[in-house]
């Protein structure tokens, strides 16, 4: 009996549709597939046994007895070898099939606990990416996958949000002295469906040029398979404190050689401009102060001096999403704002996201759908960072006077409206600064896109697709008037725009050839066309005070503008051949034409192979012990071009001098001939599963060798530039990457535990900069005497500096006053990259609690503590306490004679009488070094003196960047359903969240070893930064 | 489509094509700036010379130097003034005008003069030709001396106010016999640079300069300031800061010569005090300057803080000065007297002292005479006077005629010694390491207390 069977293939996760489940009838090739709502029509007999499958779902098999309508519902597979991941160009693929290793986090981790800075939730989660978060709770966050590629260009990975590329620009002003959110934390986790990360050029090679630092796939919520309108609402509250601040003494105040007395703060008392700590000890005897009006007062110590300038800053986040569809349309409307207020004074920032993603079947075969995003981020005012003296409150805690009583600076005008501050040679008073030199930034960004899915015959797809991503960005500086440095003040506007556009077109191939034997091809090509603005404007001194506008300007305005525009045209193409599903072959072919290149050069091609082979299916050895094995390599080429118009030299304009246009040369000399950076990269790696896939591991080796590097590298300037457009050097990456889960514990009663671990290691060697050889490093980045390298035989991102002279034994030799000696020439400390980096996660779930906690530590490398540097120098920090009398250490001696240029003499402690009525020191400290003859140093040198000498010799402040955090913690409680079902709810979570809590493990002192100055490759240097922040609060959620 | 991505690829921020006499004002105008500017000015050689001295972050008036501290001079001077020179000399070649070539030449003599008499060895033959050298040897001095002599000879040569003339000169406003002068000092200046060294050379050199080629009275070469943006870089520096004080060495000179240049050179303490005029000593500990009273002390003269005070590049007095040395020294037969005290006058009515009375009387001292038995004494001690804000070439001449006798920084680190040098930037170990570590070791050491093949004692 012939029966035309109708019915709809669901998943029975989220009763969405299954759109291209096959169903087939069993032990034969014939059959359907879904069409796009899910349904299928077929004609078959009674008795017949249907086989219904899909990837990434249990198939189910039936038998036929009528016709009426079947509603089949499929569960996931979560065996890992069936899970789909996203990968280039948003194409769901079967793991097993791949032969690279992809990585991919759902929703659910990202926004478990909440972080402002999107790049900050991957922390810690997935092997071979590194993420070094900003300077407190508002600024930049850095990603790195597998190492550094590129010498001096970007190393941010591009960004992808369904389907298109997103821009991820800083733009660091640097007039602004803020550290500026990265663009991408302008998307709100929680949107996020999935992310699915591309570890460099293997698993992305089809996006060419683009790839070479890797891709982050970033996949919107929609509201597919919500049947009826379904509403989520939520709410998280954080507070935000400060993690880690110096340790500071608590002995001694302000002033120099034990001397101070406030007159004006600016050397008309004695030693009232010293920015130091070298003044009279804290034992409450009266002394004159800043805000005494020339009384004497009690001397005294306010150990938290510095905490208390910093705030309780404060996250809230409230989102409400609306989902619905039928079988024609579906939709998701989603609003999220977050306010933060900094852990530093009037500091704050607001985040409004507007999101709609639908999708409307025109016809069955033919489905239209769109995404669009409104963002708006407007920050009042951004903490000041990187160590300026007129913004940076680090800054201004290192050359302190350790007896100010920070809260007597609050009100800082005295009844006149003159400022008070407790020093007026160098600095204006922190609350002034906090309160009136602000910076402020508005990003308004538009972003979405449009696109047609045709599936024209049975095997093809066709797919056009048109994304784009434009934003404008403007910031305003104000310097207020009396602000030291800056009398009038002044006011600066900068303004970026960037728009970045992408047509891409796809044509699908799919067709299962034998019963063996599948073949997947596409073939596709892209448009992009990409401009940048910037147009900077400022009234370098004001007329008139508090008027912040550009025509309030005694001097002409400065004005600057620029504009760029880049075309890449691309065709790709991507085939694979998969054999009886357990062997796979994928090959991949992308040709880019780019603006940036030159005529000849601007046409280049990159292939990539690889393949996985299923060996434990293909021998037929599956077992309980081993449920699966999976072994795959592949090789992949790809590029990156250069930026815009670095091709020809040009003359930059100068300010003209009277009546007279000045043009000079450009600094840096370009290269017509340049050709597009190459990266070739091999991987090899194996899925394991054993015991029933109660544990899975992941192991990947990749070797990466980036070559053409389009490098400006410094040139002595004796060659007439600053820098030269070279397209040479060579930098090889290799690294070992491993991910581990496994569910230690999982009772029938509901308690279950899972861990889920990472570990990486990524090793770079730079090998060559220019052809000829001549050039050893490149300079990345530098701080006074110290510089961050690229040198050759050297790995990427060598601290290079000046350090201590040392005789052959590696002692370290004195000068003739008993000071260090530094050696002539520079030495290296090391490279900021860590030897590993590793995360777990643990959850415990039992009945309706869930608990989860991330810990990560990143293993070695260096950093170069500013902090400490400056601290030890102005007698600040706790360690400079030592030998500044008996009690802390100190020797007794004096000079013969009172001739100070004479050696000092020691004496026994406690001893008060010198030979000739000398006067007698007990601050006396002993470099433990040798002379040049090699005997024990044994010259004595005042404690101010001897803390002041290390400040020259770099390798004194290098240190072991290692640390180990407690990153993230939630306890979740999902309420039970009867009690919620009763007010309407689907679903109901309260949770307690933690993240940053606690630094376990550190051996850098004072600072946070995990900084990152900016997005840069610039890192490793710690520049009197921003106190990190730990992060604290709890969330609601709810379904209706 | 192709042509469609080149034409995209048109930098439309910046000019193509550069016009020689745009690219000269900014030459002059940043090689000025550097030379008249903080590091290499104020923070190094008007330290180190002693005209003036710090009274807040005195570390650089103690020696504290690092490999860092004269960077940005070497990178200013090469990147910027030498790297438009050459620009401007290829234009002149290619598009044949001698006189372009020709003042390039000359200007980008005296900035390699800056250099050497700064850093000793210098790249110099190689400089500024990236294409071929993306590291250059340094030159020994010697060399560098010699070519430059032959560079300004040329350079006069060349000059021909028959062919087409130039524009953008903020010097002299194009007028070439006036460059012709400029030259010819310059090698007169250089001349005796090496006099000490090789005095045959350097009586040839100026045997060859007819005096009248000479700058004269009014001829001064220096760059006059505007206001801002374009205010002279030391007006700038006093705009937001208060680091520095007139130099204690100077002041008691000047006071003890009755010197009408005092006023002009220092302000009166602002506190009002017995002495009217306060010097700071160089090179004291933070807290011994900071002691002293930033009111209680005398300030640089407004004169000098002024917006459009010029930046001088070479005086006239400095080329009497030259001339009376050159007599001294019997390279020529001039009247060595006569031209010191022309040289005087010459210097006070730069700096606005015109009255005869005063001048007169000026020069009547016993202490000011000229002193035949010792010209080294009265030329060093008038033309350091002189010199007074030119820190670099006070500096330089200070090294080679060891007058005036300067006492040490107070608490200096360098056992009693004033540098007699810069130290090279610590940039050149990483980017040009072999010819840097050649022309040290030719040199002796980097380090402050190195002389320089010039300075013989």
């Amino acid at each position: 009996q012939e029966i035309q069977l109708k019915g709809v293939v669901r998943s029975n996760d989220d009763h969405s549709p299954l759109v291209g489940a096959s169903i087939v009838k069993k032990g034969t090739t014939s059959g359907v597939v879904t069409d796009a709502d899910g349904q299928f029509n077929l004609k078959l007999n009674a008795g017949n046994v249907l086989v219904v499958s899909f990837i990434g779902f249990d198939s189910k098999s039936f038998v036929v007895h009528d016709d009426s309508f079947l509603e089949i519902e499929l569960g996931e597979n979560l065996n890992q070898l069936n899970e789909v991941v996203v990968t280039a160009l948003g194409i769901n693929k079967e793991k097993k099939s791949l032969g690279y290793s992809v990585q991919e986090i759902k929703s659910e981790t990202i926004t478990a606990v909440p972080e402002a800075n999107l790049v900050n939730s991957l922390s810690g989660k997935i092997a071979g990416v590194q993420v070094t978060n900003s300077q407190g709770n508002l600024g930049s966050s850095r990603i790195i996958i597998r190492g550094e590629t590129s010498i001096s260009g970007n190393n941010q990975p591009l960004f992808i949000v369904d389907g298109v590329p997103v821009d991820n620009s800083q733009f660091t002003t640097s007039d602004a002295s803020r550290d500026f959110a990265n663009a991408i934390s302008d998307i709100s986790s929680e949107d996020i469906e999935s992310i699915s990360v591309l570890k460099g050029p293997n698993a992305a090679a089809l996006y060419g040029s683009r790839a070479a630092s890797g891709v982050i796939l970033i996949k919107t919520k929609t509201g597919k398979g919500q049947k009826k309108l379904g509403v989520n609402v939520y709410s998280k509250n954080t507070f935000e404190s400060v993690l880690t601040l110096p340790s500071y003494q608590n002995g001694y105040g302000q002033g120099s050689g034990g001397t101070f007395s406030y007159v004006d703060g600016k050397g008309g008392g004695v030693n009232d401009g010293v920015d130091e700590s070298w003044g009279p000890k804290l034992d409450g005897r009266l002394i004159p102060q800043f805000f005494s009006n020339g009384v004497a007062v009690p001397w005294v110590a306010h150990p938290n001096n510095v905490r208390d300038f910093f705030e309780t800053g404060h996250t809230l986040s409230n989102g409400v999403s609306i989902s619905g569809a039928d079988n024609k349309f579906d939709f998701r409307f989603s609003y999220n704002n977050t306010s933060q207020t900094g852990t530093l004074p009037n500091t704050d920032l607001g985040k409004n996201t507007f999101g709609i993603n639908s999708s409307y079947k025109i016809l069955p075969e033919l489905v239209l759908s769109t995404s669009a995003n409104y963002i708006n981020t407007d920050a009042g005012n951004l903490p000041g960072v990187f160590g300026r003296r007129a913004t940076s409150s680090m800054l201004q805690f290192a050359w302190f006077g350790r007896q100010v009583d920070v809260n007597q600076l609050k009100n800082y005008r005295d009844a006149n409206g003159n400022l008070v501050n407790w020093n007026n040679s160098y600095y204006s008073n922190l609350f002034f600064i906090a309160n009136e030199n602000t910076v402020s930034q508005r990003r308004d960004r538009i972003f979405g896109n449009v696109n047609l899915n045709y599936k024209f015959l049975k095997d093809f797809t066709a797919n056009f697709r048109i994304g784009n991503d434009y934003y404008n960005d403007r910031r305003k500086i104000k310097i207020a008037y009396g602000t030291n440095g800056t009398p009038y003040g002044s006011y600066q506007e900068i303004g970026y725009t960037v728009n970045e556009r992408n047509i891409e077109f796809t044509l699908n191939y799919n067709k299962k050839i034998t019963t063996d034997f599948t073949v997947d091809v596409l073939g596709g090509s892209n448009l992009l066309s990409k401009y940048y603005e910037e147009n900077n404007q400022s009234a370098p001194k004001l007329a008139v005070r508090d008027v912040y506008t550009l025509a309030n300007s005694r001097d002409p305005l400065v004005s600057s503008s620029y504009y760029s525009k880049q075309k890449k045209n691309s065709v790709f193409a991507s085939g694979q051949a998969n054999f009886r599903d357990y062997a796979f072959l994928n090959l991949t072919a992308r040709n880019d034409w780019s603006s940036t290149l030159p005529e000849g050069n601007n046409s280049y091609f990159y292939p990539s192979v690889n393949a996985s082979v299923l060996v434990s299916k293909f021998l037929n050895i599956e077992s309980s012990q081993l449920s699966f094995l999976k072994i795959r390599g592949g090789w992949s080429k790809v590029g990156k071009d250069s930026n815009p118009y670095q091709l020809i030299d040009t003359y930059p304009f100068n300010a003209p001098f009277g009546s007279n246009p000045q043009l000079t040369v450009t600094n840096a000399s370009l290269n017509a001939n340049l050709k597009p950076e190459t990266t070739t990269s091999s991987e090899i790696g194996a899925e394991i599963g054993l015991f029933n896939n109660n544990v899975r591991v992941d192991l990947s080796y990749y070797n990466t060798n980036s070559y053409d590097q389009i490098l400006n590298v410094d040139v002595s300037p004796s060659t007439g530039y600053v820098s030269k457009l070279l397209n040479a050097g060579k930098i090889n990456n290799q690294g070992f990457e491993v991910q581990l889960s496994f569910s230690p514990v999982k009772i029938s009663n509901g308690l279950t535990w899972d861990v889920v671990a990472n570990f990486s290691t990524n090793k770079s060697e730079v090998l060559e900069l220019d052809k000829e050889g001549l050039l050893t490093a490149y300079r990345i980045a530098q701080s006074g005497s110290l510089s961050v390298l690229a040198a050759i035989g050297q790995p990427y991102g060598s601290l290079f500096g000046t350090a201590y002279k040392r005789n052959d034994k590696g002692e370290i030799l004195v000068k003739a006053n008993g000071a260090p000696d530094t050696d002539p020439n520079n030495k290296y400390f090391g490279s900021f990259q860590p030897d590993w980096i590793a995360g777990i996660t643990n959850t415990f779930t039992y009945k309706n609690f869930s608990l989860s906690f991330l810990i990560d530590a990143k293993i070695g490398g260096s950093i170069y503590n500013g902090t400490q540097s400056t601290g030890t120098y102005t007698g600040v920090l706790a360690e400079t306490l030592r030998g500044r009398d008996e009690e802390n250490g100190g020797l007794a001696y004096y000079y013969p004679n009172n001739v100070k240029t004479q050696l000092p003499v020691q004496l026994a402690s406690h001893t008060t009488a010198a030979p000739n009525s000398e006067v007698v020191y007990h601050d006396g400290v002993i470099f433990d070094g040798v002379k040049a003859d090699g005997t024990q140093n044994t010259t004595i040198l005042p404690a101010q003196s001897y803390w002041k000498t290390f400040r020259t010799i770099n390798e004194s402040s290098v240190f072991d960047a290692s640390f180990v955090k407690f990153r993230e913690i939630s306890l979740g409680y999902n309420l039970p359903s009867k009690w919620i079902k009763a007010i309407g709810l689907q679903s109901a979570n309260v949770a307690l969240l933690g993240r940053d809590l606690w630094i376990i493990h550190k051996n850098a002192p004072h600072i946070d070893p995990e900084t990152a100055l900016n997005t840069g490759n610039g890192q490793g240097l710690e520049s009197l930064q921003l106190p990190s922040t730990r992060s604290y609060g709890f969330s609601l959620n709810l379904n209706f | 489509c192709v042509q469609d991505l080149l034409d995209t690829n048109k930098n439309p921020n910046e000019a193509q094509i550069a016009q020689p006499d745009y690219l000269l004002t900014n030459a002059i105008k940043s090689s000025v700036d550097t030379y008249w500017g903080t590091t290499n000015n104020l923070d190094g050689t008007l330290l180190f010379a002693q005209h003036v001295a710090k009274i807040q972050y005195t570390e650089i008036d103690r020696y504290i130097a690092s490999n860092t501290t004269f960077e940005s001079p070497w990178k200013s001077f090469y990147s910027q003034g030498l790297r438009d020179l050459a620009e401007i000399i290829k234009i002149g070649e290619t598009e044949n005008q001698p006189n372009y070539k020709a003042v390039a030449t000359i200007f980008r003599s005296w900035v390699f003069l800056l250099l050497t008499d700064a850093y000793g060895d210098i790249p110099y033959s190689q400089a500024i030709n990236i294409n071929e050298y993306i590291t250059p040897a340094y030159d020994a001095q010697k060399d560098v001396y010699h070519g430059l002599l032959n560079d300004l000879k040329t350079a006069v040569a060349l000059i021909d106010p028959t062919k087409k003339a130039i524009s953008g000169d903020v010097i002299y406003s194009g007028n070439l016999t006036k460059w012709k002068k400029f030259a010819n000092s310059l090698r007169y200046r250089i001349a005796l640079r090496i006099a000490d060294k090789e005095p045959e050379v350097a009586k040839q050199a100026i045997a060859e300069i007819p005096v009248a080629d000479l700058i004269g009275d009014g001829e001064t070469a220096q760059l006059v300031y505007l206001t801002s943006p374009n205010q002279n870089p030391i007006a700038l520096f006093f705009e937001t800061r208060d680091d520095y004080r007139v130099s204690k060495s100077i002041v008691e000179t000047l006071k003890s010569l009755n010197d009408p240049r005092l006023p002009v050179f220092a302000n009166k303490t602002e506190t009002a005090t017995p002495e009217i005029y306060i010097g700071v000593p160089n090179g004291l500990t933070t807290s011994a300057a900071s002691a002293l009273g930033f009111s209680k002390t005398s300030k640089i003269g407004t004169y000098f803080t002024s917006p459009q005070t010029p930046g001088v590049i070479l005086s006239t007095a400095e080329v009497l000065f030259g001339r009376a040395e050159a007599a001294a020294r019997g390279f020529t037969t001039e009247n060595a007297e006569t031209l010191y005290n022309q040289a005087i006058k010459a210097s006070l009515k730069q700096f606005g002292i015109t009255s005869d009375d005063v001048v007169n009387a000026y020069l009547a001292q016993p202490s000011v005479k000229y002193n035949s038995a010792n010209y080294k004494q009265s030329i060093g001690v008038q033309k350091w006077i002189a010199l007074f804000g030119q820190g670099l070439e006070a500096f330089a001449e200070w090294r080679r005629l060891d007058y005036p006798q300067l006492p040490p920084a107070v608490a200096g680190t360098l056992d009693g010694k004033i540098p007699v040098r810069y130290i090279y930037p610590g940039s050149e170990q990483s980017l040009n390491l072999k010819n840097y570590k050649a022309a040290v070791a030719r040199q002796g050491a980097d380090a402050l207390t190195i002389k320089l093949w010039f300075d013989v004692n």
